[in-house]
């Protein structure tokens, strides 16, 4: 089999301008390894065979897309740079947004960021370039695909993958008032509240983690954020906080978090505080204790 | 013999996404322009209106990621006037250091961009590189290459130690030769002269009947820096820190990119005052701060000229209504004169010279 040569041609649907700027760090400052490998940039859409879209996808734009995407020549790998082409983030529910993506384009390749490092650009790129050549080959995509380059790594400061101690969160939904993009979703059930954090949804800008009164919710600096199609709605972090019993009238009830009462008993040791009991029994109980 | 060539929506040499209409004789002298846009309209004013004052913070950094912390900032300062707000001065010095590094790495991609269209490699890749000192440093100390979510109302998210200020410091130490290295460059380089220099004119009667702003009118000979004519935040207290402006009388695309220069090198020698001089106190008042009824008009100088923010209020957690003045949109207009009667191969680079944030101004 000859070698593929990948012909990149990138296409703005109406993005921020963030991932275009990203992807021009990736394709030609020399650690991030596109400049170096074999690569092309084609100026004509139509000798393209690797799609880069960024952007929701705007109003304006879809009839463009898909008049260049009947030019392409088939098989072609599409991938989608930044969050609100994967899933319109932050932008979701404008009039102005026809997106995400893969409802006019089969996306082969989802790379979530707000924008992206240019190392998962260049992961993502090199992804699509897998994925093309089992596309030119006849095989079939597996369902994953490992991590291409394993060199890259991000200061421990930077705002990765959101992640959740449940230990600490009382479900206050705080994190879902600030989220910007409606990332965090905290729904409950007669167990307790079970908290879903969308990776795909995400911008990643830490306004949960920074409002977040207990520190439950906090940035990794994970950026493990390449990942394929099939892989596109599993991608959530899922955290059960459950309810406790009362130990006075057997009522379910979510007791405040170690976090919360740290906060509140500054100078007494949290863990011998929680006596499980439900907030109508002590009040019942406190009540008792001063009038009876 | 007139031809009609059309350039875009989508090419590589746009980094965005607009639609030329272009009329040209035999010797491709541009005679008819017409510019089409729309492609990045994403209704942000009816956005904004759906999200509370706290996503609003990060929204308005959306509009636009090159100047990502000019947004939330202005946005920031109007809801301040409206509440009343007495930002900490720590604060403000935070802000103004997020703000210059911001500065340098807008301007320095925008000039990367120039020498990538004038088929300059060596010089894009070397302003690429410094580039890069700058977004190394902002993703250390704020988490993001492109946006730092530095702001919050009523302050900053972030504060600086004595371990970030020695980095902040040893960055500028690096990128300051480097930077001057390739001022130094860009005057002489015989290949972009060529290419450059008297490309794309914009006469000062022009751009002042126009409006233009921020580097787009400093190539032409205009000052009209925000900083300097209306100061605010920490530029208000401390006047030796408003930027000594390089101001070109050519109008063209090289005394653009000459005056940005003049940004840059001002923009780190603003950081290294600040630095030096942090006042003490806190970062914040409020971390959620009532917002009453109000309206309120605010202006600041982002990387590409001014930028208005007009916010209305009624004293619920939503704005009534937000709206604002790009400086793109007024640097758009002179596109005209500029393209008109120039060549049809200079026009993706006159373009770029007025560093144009189509998001910005479609929003």
């Amino acid at each position: 089999m000859s070698k593929v040569v990948p012909k990149v041609f990138r296409i703005n649907t109406g993005s921020c301008n963030g991932c275009d700027v990203e992807f021009v760090a990736a394709a030609f400052v020399d650690k991030f390894h596109i400049a170096t490998s074999d690569v092309e940039f084609v100026d004509d859409v139509k000798d393209a065979n690797l799609l880069v879209i960024t952007g929701p996808l705007t109003a304006r734009s879809e009839s463009f897309l898909k008049n260049a995407l009947t030019k392409l020549k088939k098989p072609f790998t599409v991938v989608g740079v930044g969050t609100c082409s994967v899933s319109c983030g932050i932008f979701r529910d404008s009039y102005a947004i026809n997106g995400p993506l893969d409802k006019f384009v089969d996306v082969d390749v989802n790379v979530a960021g707000c924008p992206p490092r240019p190392e998962s650009i260049a992961e993502g790129i090199a992804k699509g370039i897998k994925v093309l050549e089992q596309k030119l080959s006849g095989e079939v995509t597996p369902k994953t695909i490992d991590t291409i380059f394993s060199d890259f790594s991000a200061p421990a400061s930077f705002r990765g993958r959101m992640d959740l101690n449940p230990d600490m969160c009382t479900g206050c939904r705080t994190c879902e008032t600030v989220c910007p993009s409606t990332a965090i979703k905290i729904e409950e059930n007669e167990e307790g509240f079970i908290h879903n954090i969308w990776h795909n949804s995400c911008c990643y800008c830490g306004n949960c983690a920074y409002f977040c009164p207990t520190g439950a919710i906090f940035s990794t600096n994970s950026f493990d954020t390449v990942k394929l199609q099939n892989e596109k709605f599993s991608d959530v972090n899922v955290a059960n906080i459950p309810f406790e019993e009362c130990s006075c009238c057997g009522e379910k009830y979510m007791p405040p978090s170690r976090g919360l009462l740290g906060k509140s008993y500054v100078h007494d040791d949290v863990n011998k505080l929680n006596t499980n009991i439900c907030s109508k029994c002590r009040k019942e109980a406190n009540f008792k204790r001063m009038y009876a | 013999m007139t031809q009609k060539i059309t350039i875009g929506p989508f090419s590589p040499e746009l980094e965005e996404s607009v639609y030329f209409k272009l009329e040209a004789d035999e010797e491709r002298t541009i005679t008819h322009v017409e510019i089409i846009n729309g492609f990045i309209h994403r209704g942000m004013e009816s956005l904004v209106t759906k999200k509370n004052f706290m996503q609003n913070l990060i929204l308005t950094e959306r509009v636009c990621s090159l100047c990502s912390n000019n947004h939330p900032f202005t946005y920031a300062l109007a809801v301040e006037k409206i509440a009343g707000i007495k930002v900490p001065m720590r604060a403000e010095a935070l802000r103004v250091i997020a703000d210059e590094v911001k500065r340098v790495a807008s301007d320095l991609f925008n000039l990367s961009m120039l020498t990538h269209l004038a088929h300059n490699h060596e010089l894009m890749r070397d302003t690429m590189n410094t580039r890069e000192h700058m977004q190394d440093l902002k993703e250390i100390i704020w988490g993001n290459r492109m946006d730092m979510s530095a702001n919050l109302l009523s302050g900053t998210k972030y504060d600086l130690d004595e371990r970030k200020i020695k980095l902040i410091l040893e960055t500028l130490d690096i990128v300051e030769p480097k930077l001057r290295d390739l001022q130094e460059r860009y005057e002489t380089d015989e290949q972009l002269r060529k290419k450059t220099v008297g490309v794309g004119v914009l006469p000062k009667e022009d751009a002042l009947e126009i409006g233009v702003t921020g580097p787009v009118a400093r190539g032409s000979g205009i000052n009209n820096d925000v900083r300097v004519k209306a100061p605010y935040s920490l530029y208000a207290y401390r006047p030796k820190l408003r930027p000594k402006v390089t101001l070109r009388e050519e109008g063209d695309v090289h005394a653009r990119a000459m005056a940005r220069f003049g940004d840059i090198l001002e923009a780190v020698r603003i950081i290294r005052d600040v630095v030096a001089d942090m006042p003490e106190g806190d970062t914040y008042v409020e971390k959620r701060p009532h917002i009453p009824a109000g309206e309120a008009v605010v202006r600041t100088e982002a990387p590409r000229g001014e930028l208005i923010y007009y916010l209305k209020t009624d004293g619920s957690q939503k704005p009534v209504r937000m709206r604002w003045k790009v400086p793109t949109f007024t640097n758009w207009e002179a596109l005209k004169v500029m393209i008109l009667g120039d060549k049809v191969d200079n026009v993706t680079m006159i373009l770029n010279s007025i560093d144009p944030c189509i998001s910005c101004t479609e929003r």
